[in-house]
């Protein structure tokens, strides 16, 4: 069946299955594999992309029903020019990343949180991101590098 | 002049690659032409195999062949002990147990084919549980033991369902007389549970066969014992098979022995195409050689003025249907028992039982997570029975700089774990207690552990060679499981030596083929063992530059020294050359520079009449800590919620300082998620938890920010002083925040995880 995405601004016009996840699609129909799997049953996180601006598992969304949408994955975030988003460049800087393998998921559902409350407070972080789930940092340093994020933005 | 690298927090260099999306995980890795397999895998945790039928399998919609043990080499393979087939043969031993193969065009179609194959078990009641196991007239797991031979040149004490034995009892008479003179006797029992490494990325490989030769893809903390345990399984030597490694979305000790690289190369053999396996969570729970479960007992004889006169510990660990790492692990008891408190006489059992359960293997601080729980817990009780403080109860038995372990190590440092307890006070004075509550009617608790652990000695090495426009390739089979060893300790100490930039080094991903041997991201190993390989690579091309600098600039080479990417006459900074024109002017002269090193580290000695199995005898470059918690507990509820934790870790050297405190926030997350929340709970052989959901994680609201306080005491045989860092921050977190809840409750806290119910029901009793 016929599928219409907008991907990270560009359209994508895709053949997919009835049952295929939107995971399915983006990593394996347009090679996106930025996105990860985790655990294919929603609920690790690692999956999350932004569907019409809104952090979901993209591992429980029948791709077909969200034909026409708006779509953005990490691979979305650095400019055309290559520059990495204030989010990106302070998960490295603050040590937010130790195996990468949960980071695209948690800097979407971050995005996402950052351009609703610019400036969250680390409980507001902790909820946000308490369906992604990352086993090697111990979320400390995740949790800096978004509050570094919104005091640069504050601080403009 | 530029700052030094070591001892900076410099972030890691793959760290762009894993925020674009842009790292190529295992998981990632495709080729053309590739085909996707599924296994099909045992229902039971014991059965026999009645009937296999693929022929409907074999003509399904894009299926390329349908594998069984037929298929597969008639050896056995194992890391210690070599007990198993590729695919069971007519005997199911756990649930998991890989039976037949599909191979498909696409995943989807192997799936279904894989439900399509026709199989009839007849099942079998289970040997489930440890205790069972040991009864008198159990069911034997493997009736046909003796047959199965060692992997290495010796073998172990094993009998029917004891799969392997340490038993060291150096002075019986000794020991009876301490129980019989004693004050006081304390004697208590002790449960853990199996916990799962919940690595983000499932495991998964790619592997084809061409010219006779296997390759293997696979995101791996050990391509070497891949290499090894794929020719052992398919029978061929080990240089007929080559590993690649990827970035690995984690590993905790869950991929250092091999899972679906031999499936993988044997499929691809038989199919002549490219194949790849990748595990679904479930597969990936129920096959994961998960921290074993354990039963530990612990009995003390006392004097009235504190001191431990004796000491006997007793440990049943669940080695699940098969052996992996298991029986080295079998000496760590012994281990934990003598090097944080003296013990006097000492008598140490140490039991590895066979059930019909999934084979249990290394997690980040394997047995000693509940050893130290175990041990600190009676310290506790040890204590209470003589109404001492429970701090100076522990200072008054803590061992000192020159004592013995029990396997007969002189520990030289151990004074530093009485700093590590003066470090602590200086953080949260004990006699402060737990800071106030917050939250109404909240029992409040504070618990303290100390911990002795060591650096994996075993080899490694990197070659560096420098090219031509001045950046330095870096070729080792040392992996990146996450930690930062190679993209920051590594990388820094390199980059350091040749007055570089991290990005400028330039990493080759691990290849068998390429580099020398490397025993794998385990016990805190990589900074020590192959940043020491790499400083003595960096140093050769350092050596090799000079000398050519020297003659290129007419200065000394006493003069030169090396900073931003030039050679540089010290004091005359108009005299300097571009690092990348001495490169090329050697490339294109004498030939390229390039360095090499490698490194493993020298046994201390120790005494081989201590104890009968003992595989794993000493704790080289042991690291010292102690951790403190405060806890709350709730009495309505029985919600524990840590409120501090405080960490004293000596490092050696901290080489990046950022890594290192990453190192620790992130193992005590997964200490106090074995603490208070997870386990794999089994109903008869069969995990109950089977899902990220029901396997109940650590997430970011559960877990306080660490207080750190670093102790720096170089390392003489350590790359700039640096020992292991990240494998013991989990490990007293356990110990500390049961000790703690203990405290607040007013009762002793002896299984783990301390769930709700459980505190509820002491608080009742
Ligand atoms: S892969 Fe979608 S939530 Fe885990
Ligand atoms: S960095 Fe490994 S899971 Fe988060």
């Amino acid at each position: 069946m016929r599928l219409t995405l907008t991907v990270n601004g560009a359209e994508a016009l895709i053949e997919v299955a009835p049952h295929s996840t939107l995971l399915n699609v983006l990593r394996d129909e347009l090679v996106l594999t930025g996105t990860k799997e985790g655990c294919d049953e929603g609920e690790c996180g690692a999956c999350t992309v932004l569907v019409d601006g809104e952090a979901v598992d993209a591992c429980l969304l029948v791709a077909l029903s969200v034909d026409g949408a708006e779509i953005e994955t990490v691979e979305g975030l650095t400019s055309e020019e290559g520059t990495l988003s204030a989010l990106q460049e302070a998960f490295i800087t603050a040590g937010g990343v130790q195996c990468g393998f949960c980071t695209p998921g948690l800097l979407m559902t971050l995005t996402a949180l950052l351009r609703e409350n610019p400036s969250p407070s680390n409980d507001e972080i902790r909820e946000a991101i308490s369906g992604n789930i990352c086993r090697c940092t111990g979320y400390a340093q995740i949790i800096e590098a978004v509050g570094s994020v919104a005091r640069q933005e504050n601080g403009r | 002049m530029t700052t030094s690298l070591v001892g900076a927090s410099v972030p890691r260099t793959d760290g762009e690659a894993k925020v674009t999306g842009r790292a190529v995980y295992g998981v990632d890795y495709s080729e053309v032409g590739m085909l996707h397999a599924r296994l099909l895998r045992s229902s039971v945790a014991a059965g026999r195999i009645a009937k296999l039928d693929t022929t409907h399998a074999i003509g399904m919609p894009g299926v390329h062949g349908v594998f069984t043990s037929a298929d597969a080499p008639t050896c056995r393979a194992g890391w210690v002990i070599k007990e198993q087939h590729l695919f069971a043969h007519d005997v199911l031993r756990y649930e998991g147990e890989p039976i037949a193969g599909v191979v498909a065009d696409t995943r989807e179609q192997a799936t279904a084919a894989c439900a399509a194959l026709e199989i009839e078990i007849e099942p079998i009641a289970p040997v489930a549980d440890i205790t069972s196991a040991l009864d008198e007239g159990a069911r034997l797991v493997h009736p046909e033991w003796e047959a199965y031979e060692p992997a290495g040149p010796a073998d172990h004490p094993r009998r029917d369902n004891i799969a392997c034995e340490v038993i060291s009892d150096p002075d019986p008479d000794a020991l009876l007389q301490a129980f019989a003179e004693a004050h006081t006797v304390v004697e208590d029992t002790y449960v853990a549970p199996r916990q799962y490494q919940a690595y983000l990325e499932p495991k998964s490989a790619v592997a084809s066969f061409r010219e006779g030769r296997y390759t293997v893809h696979t995101a791996h903390q050990f391509p070497f014992n891949v290499r090894d345990r794929v020719a052992q399984c398919l029978d061929v030597r080990p240089s007929s098979v080559r590993v690649l490694g990827h970035h690995i979305g984690g590993g905790f000790g869950g991929k250092l022995d091999t899972a679906l690289e031999p499936y993988a190369a044997l499929f691809a053999k038989l199919t002549g195409r490219p194949v790849k396996l990748v595990n679904d969570r479930e597969e990936d729970i129920l096959t994961c050689p998960s921290r074993e479960n354990a039963i530990v007992r612990i009995r003390t004889a006392l004097a009235q003025d504190g001191t431990v006169l004796a000491r006997e510990l007793e440990c049943l660990m669940d080695h699940g249907a098969y052996s992996g790492e298991m029986p080295w692990l079998a000496s760590v008891p012994m281990h934990v028992l003598g090097q944080v408190y003296r013990t006097g006489a000492a008598r140490v059992t140490t039991t590895l039982v066979y059930t019909n359960t999934a084979p249990t293997g290394a997690f980040r601080g394997v047995g000693g997570t509940y050893l130290y729980f175990a041990l600190e817990q009676h310290m506790d009780s040890c204590a209470r029975a003589l109404e001492m403080d429970r701090r100076a109860f522990r200072l008054h038995n803590l061992i000192a700089g020159g004592d013995q372990s029990l396997t007969g190590q002189t520990l030289d440092d151990a004074g530093l774990l009485r700093e590590a307890f003066e470090r602590m006070e200086e953080a949260a004075p004990w006699a402060e207690g737990p800071a106030e509550s917050e939250t109404n009617g909240a029992l409040r608790g504070r618990g303290i552990a100390a911990l002795t652990w060591m650096t994996n000695p075993m080899p490694g090495s990197a070659t560096l060679k420098l090219n031509e426009d001045g950046t330095l390739g870096l070729i080792t089979a040392a992996t990146d499981n996450g930690t930062g060893a190679v993209t920051m300790g590594i990388t820094q100490i390199a980059a350091d030596a040749l007055g570089l930039q991290p990005d400028d080094v330039v990493l080759l991903m691990p290849d068998t083929d390429a580099a020398g041997y490397d025993a794998g991201s385990q016990g805190s190993r990589t900074t020590h063992i192959v940043g020491r390989a790499t400083a003595t690579a960096a140093n050769e091309v350092r050596d090799k530059v000079l000398e050519l600098a020297a003659r290129l600039l007419e200065a000394d080479i006493a003069d030169l020294e090396l900073t931003e990417g030039h050679v540089v006459v010290t004091g005359a900074s108009d005299r300097r050359i571009p690092l990348a024109q001495v490169a090329a002017t050697a490339t294109f002269s004498s030939g390229p520079i390039i360095g090499s090193g490698s490194y493993a580290t020298q046994a201390p000695s120790f005494n081989p009449g201590c104890a009968t199995g003992l595989l794993f005898p000493v704790f080289p470059t042991p690291t010292y800590h102690v951790h403190l918690a405060e806890v709350e507990v709730d009495p309505v509820t029985g919600r524990v919620t840590v409120t501090r934790y405080v960490v004293v870790q000596e490092v050696g050297r901290a080489i990046n300082p950022a890594g290192v405190r990453g190192q620790i926030q992130g193992g005590v997350a997964q200490g106090l998620g074995y603490a208070l929340y997870e386990s794999l709970e089994s109903d008869d052989g069969r995990y109950r938890e089977r899902t990220l959901e029901t396997y109940r994680l650590p997430l970011a609201c559960d877990i306080p920010e660490v207080e750190i306080v670093l102790m720096e005491h170089p390392d003489a045989e350590g790359p700039h002083g640096a020992k292991g860092v990240a494998e013991p921050p989990i490990i007293p977190v356990a110990a500390a925040v049961a000790t703690a809840v203990a405290d607040a409750i007013g009762r002793p806290i002896t299984r783990l995880p301390i769930r709700p119910d459980d505190v509820l029901a002491a608080l009742a009793e």
